[in-house]
């Protein structure tokens, strides 16, 4: 027990310690942005991954992210709240809109509760569109202030002027949406959402609310969403209705999905090698979408379970060639 | 315990089931028989909420539960097993048994999210009563392993011992023999035995005629969604219409 | 509104409706044949699109040669997606679904590439306005009708008459059954794709005709489609074409009444609402 723990923290003291003084490594200001998405794509495919623990694949995240990104920008430069609360009620805007629209929609089996949610994404791009007075329409809202800064006297002061200030904060909002999504996945939480997604009969027959279960799983998800879209709005300073496009809510789809949506690490593989690959590929210019691709097919036909399961199967592969060098001797 | 007056399901144009009236007193085993298609599951789905009745009335221990929503009845104490789905595949056996203890003690959600000192007590409750339904039934040697390998009888067995979880004050078992070798049936049937002999409450569905003759007092048959017969299983063998709903319908008595 | 605004949002949503006919149509084909929502359905009305711009725009072609051939390109693109993508997944919806979902990535970021991301138009071949009942009435809209009409009939027939068609609607009632009769699963497979994909291009040549295109249009495309579906009730081609009809109009007049952003969302709360309370849509089984 002992010796497990202490493999276990020094594993991830070692990775935090690296990731802390990571933009020393890579400081320009282009390393640090692919950093930064790189933190938020992981913070939304894992979230996404909470919902689909139940058996519901969720397309809500892009609108969701909008929803906390005009929440933030709102509330800050229209009431004057302090950009921390802004972004914590960023999140909880999209959790209580997932929670009222949640109890309709889970009733809603397999691809229909998708469909459902595409089209709720739909409708927040055509209202911020429509209400002009409020979210300045099509184009958007821009100059959005800093976040406020963090003064520690004498020892710290964050005024989030550089990249690197952003990265941090990203950084502490990563661990602190993984770990709490961690520690809902471990509970006893985790455990009713696998087992309605197994055999939600059966759930209910045992007393379980599985539809309140399946909206608190969704509920939570779209929380991070929304988290999210309101450190995107201070971070870029600028929102417009389409920034979080059906297209970006498919990425983080294939993210999770092609990382391994059955591991807990499998969004956070894929959306941590897809994003960077992307931008890594960038410089082949026409070729980049090919590479891509290529990528996104190879795993899907040859991995079905995702990046998670390399690993695994290369350590078989590398077992089966061993034995096969032996037995020839 | 349980009193059910004029239980009607029309789907479309289809009776499922045609007012039906049925009580089943406490710490009594009821059996529910009747040829393929005569709405012993229809009816079951109707007392346990997941189809809501076109007519009729559900009244349990004197609360009307007459299209509740299934969790609220089985918080009321009525608890269903499956003859299809019937377990959770992925999980272990012992996994099986501890998502069932939902409701009992009820651990809320902060505090499992948290893993406070309070919750680990639950689980470790729930842990030592789930390994208490197992040797119950008898699949404690099984515990880890994956449900979905679990040989065909050993998943009806811990498709009940999912149901114990639950706590029910009454039980019903949609055809638990069912695809059940000679072996497997008088295991379970000692089971259903042992169950009853603790109190238990139980209504059952079976097509296994002789065990449904041996193990329940009192017997209802459907035929075609009415009830055509009630009584003592003797009654039952002897009488004339429930005879010709059977070879009527081609089935035979095993 | 005065009956010349009037008659033009009608014939404006004839067309719309056309066009979502056309897209739901594919749509349901791929989903009753081959049991997969084929969401990249979209991204093939897109390249349809585009396929007509570099052919009529760029190369100066005849809009009617190049509607043959991008439908014939865009048809054999849908055979190689369904030999290469759909076949080894048969069986396994989620992987199929998996891989649709990777291939809207796939499609738009190649054409992005390729194309650029500006927008760009190409012109109807006809253009100009009839007179009728001292109603005018532009071509561009008209064709898109009498096209939605004409491939309607031409499908209707298709599957009544040819041993294909009525092999199709063999399989897209019972799928097993089917394969049991002897029925080419894949054969009939790649055919459902070929005109489904090939619906998709000609409805996605038709709206460049009125509409700017770009390579994120495809989104828009699966969205009518698939309320269309939902509207018309899920495997039913009266339904779709019903549906289509339908939303296309609503699409065509509601914008001219208020906002085309109010108009759009309540579309989307109508299905929304259908989907919750009469799931099976107008034409469907319960």
């Amino acid at each position: 027990m002992n010796r497990r723990i202490v493999i276990f923290s020094s594993g991830y003291g070692t990775l935090i310690v690296f990731l802390f003084f990571l933009p020393l490594i890579f400081s320009g200001p282009y390393h640090i942005h692919i950093l930064i998405l790189t933190m938020i794509n992981i913070i939304l495919a894992s979230s996404l991954r909470l919902i689909n623990l139940s058996g519901q694949l969720s397309l809500a995240h892009g609108g969701m992210m909008t929803v906390g990104a005009y929440t933030s920008t709102l509330l800050v430069m229209k009431l004057g709240l302090s950009s921390w609360g802004a972004l914590v009620l960023a999140g909880f805007s999209a959790g209580v809109i997932a929670y009222l629209i949640g109890f309709p929609f889970v009733r809603l089996r397999g691809i229909y509760f998708s469909i459902v949610t595409i089209f709720f994404s739909e409708m927040v791009v055509l209202t911020a569109e429509q209400w002009q007075g409020l979210t300045g329409g099509s184009s958007g809202i821009f100059n959005i202030p800093r976040p406020y800064p963090i003064v520690i006297p004498g020892v710290l002061k964050i005024d989030f002027s550089s990249k690197v200030d952003f990265y941090y904060l990203a950084l502490v909002l990563m661990f602190v949406s993984l770990l709490i999504l961690y520690a809902v996945e471990n509970s006893r939480i985790g455990l009713t959402l696998r087992g309605i997604q197994q055999a939600d009969s059966l759930a209910e027959s045992v007393g379980i609310n599985t539809a309140g279960f399946k909206v608190l799983a969704f509920s939570i998800g779209c929380f991070f969403a929304g988290l999210t879209g309101g450190f995107y709005s201070q971070y870029i300073s600028a929102i417009n209705p389409d920034a979080f496009s059906f297209l970006f809510t498919i990425y983080i789809l294939v993210y999770m999905t092609v990382g391994g949506a059955d591991r807990f690490v499998g969004p956070i593989l894929g959306a941590s090698i897809l994003t960077i690959l992307r931008e890594v590929s960038r410089p082949l210019k026409q070729f980049e979408p090919f590479f891509f691709a290529a990528t996104l097919m190879v795993v899907i036909f040859f991995i079905p379970e995702g990046m998670v399961g390399l690993p695994e199967r290369i350590r078989r592969a590398v077992g089966k060639l061993f034995k096969m060098r032996t037995k020839g001797a | 315990m349980l009193e059910i007056e004029g239980l009607t399901k029309f789907f479309g144009g289809l009776a499922a089931l045609l007012g039906v009236d049925i009580s089943v007193k406490p710490g009594e085993i009821l059996g529910l028989i009747g040829p393929n298609g005569a709405g012993k599951t229809t009816f079951f789905n109707l007392v346990s909420g997941v189809l809501r009745p076109t007519r009729g009335r559900v009244v349990f221990e004197g609360n009307d539960i007459t299209a509740k929503k299934t969790h609220h009845i089985t918080k009321k104490g009525i608890v269903r097993t499956f003859q299809a789905i019937n377990i959770f595949p992925e999980f272990s056996v012992i996994q099986n048994v501890v998502l069932s203890c939902h409701l009992k003690p009820g651990v809320g959600l902060l505090e499992t999210v948290l893993h406070t000192g309070g919750s680990r007590h639950k689980e470790r409750e729930i842990l030592h009563r789930s390994q208490a339904i197992l040797e119950l039934v008898g699949l404690d040697r099984m515990a880890k392993v994956t449900a979905r390998n679990l040989a065909h009888g050993h998943k009806r067995i811990l498709g009940i011992a999912i149901a114990l979880a639950a706590e029910p004050k009454l039980l019903l078992l949609d055809e638990p023999l069912s695809g059940m070798n000679a072996e497997e049936v008088s295991e379970a049937m000692r089971l259903i035995h042992r169950l009853w002999q603790r109190g238990m409450t139980i209504l059952l569905i079976e097509h296994n005629m002789r065990a449904a003759m041996s193990l329940c007092q009192r017997i209802v048959v459907l035929n075609f969604g009415k009830k055509i017969a009630g009584g003592s299983p003797e009654e039952i063998r002897r009488n004339p219409e429930v005879i010709q709903a059977y070879l009527g319908a081609g089935e035979h008595a095993t | 509104m005065s009956t010349g605004a009037l008659s033009q949002s009608i014939l404006n949503g004839l067309a719309l409706g056309g066009i979502y006919i056309l897209v739901a149509l594919g749509l349901t084909l791929v989903l009753s044949i081959m049991g997969i929502v084929q969401v990249s359905h979209g991204e093939i009305y897109m390249i349809g699109a585009y396929s007509i711009y570099y052919l009529v725009a760029v190369l100066g072609a005849n809009f009617l040669l190049a509607l043959v051939i991008s439908t014939l390109f865009v048809g054999g693109l849908g055979i190689v997606l369904e030999r290469l993508c759909f076949r080894p997944f048969r069986g396994q919806p989620d992987r199929a679904f998996t891989i649709s979902i990777a291939l809207i990535l796939i499609l738009q970021n190649v054409v992005l590439s390729i194309a650029g991301g500006n927008p760009r138009t190409y012109s109807s071949p006809i253009t100009g306005v009839l007179h009728i009942m001292g109603v005018a009435i532009s071509w561009k809209r008209l064709i898109i009708v009498l096209v939605g009409l004409g491939l309607l009939i031409a499908l209707f027939l298709f599957i009544r008459m040819t041993k294909t068609g009525q092999a199709m609607l063999a399989i897209s009632q019972e799928r097993e059954g089917a394969a049991l009769q002897g029925m080419n699963i894949d054969r009939i497979s790649g055919v459902a794709m070929f005109l489904g994909c090939g619906l998709a291009a000609i409805a996605g040549a038709l709206i460049g005709s009125l509409f700017s295109i770009s390579p994120t249009m495809g989104g828009f495309a699966l969205m009518k489609g698939i309320a269309v579906i939902i509207l018309g009730g899920l495997g039913s081609i009266p339904g779709a074409v019903v549906g289509g009809l339908i939303l296309g109009l609503v699409d065509g007049v509601l914008p001219a009444l208020t906002t085309t952003h109010i108009a759009g969302l309540i579309g989307f709360a109508t299905i929304i609402l259908i989907l919750i309370f009469r799931p099976q849509g107008i034409w469907g089984h319960e």
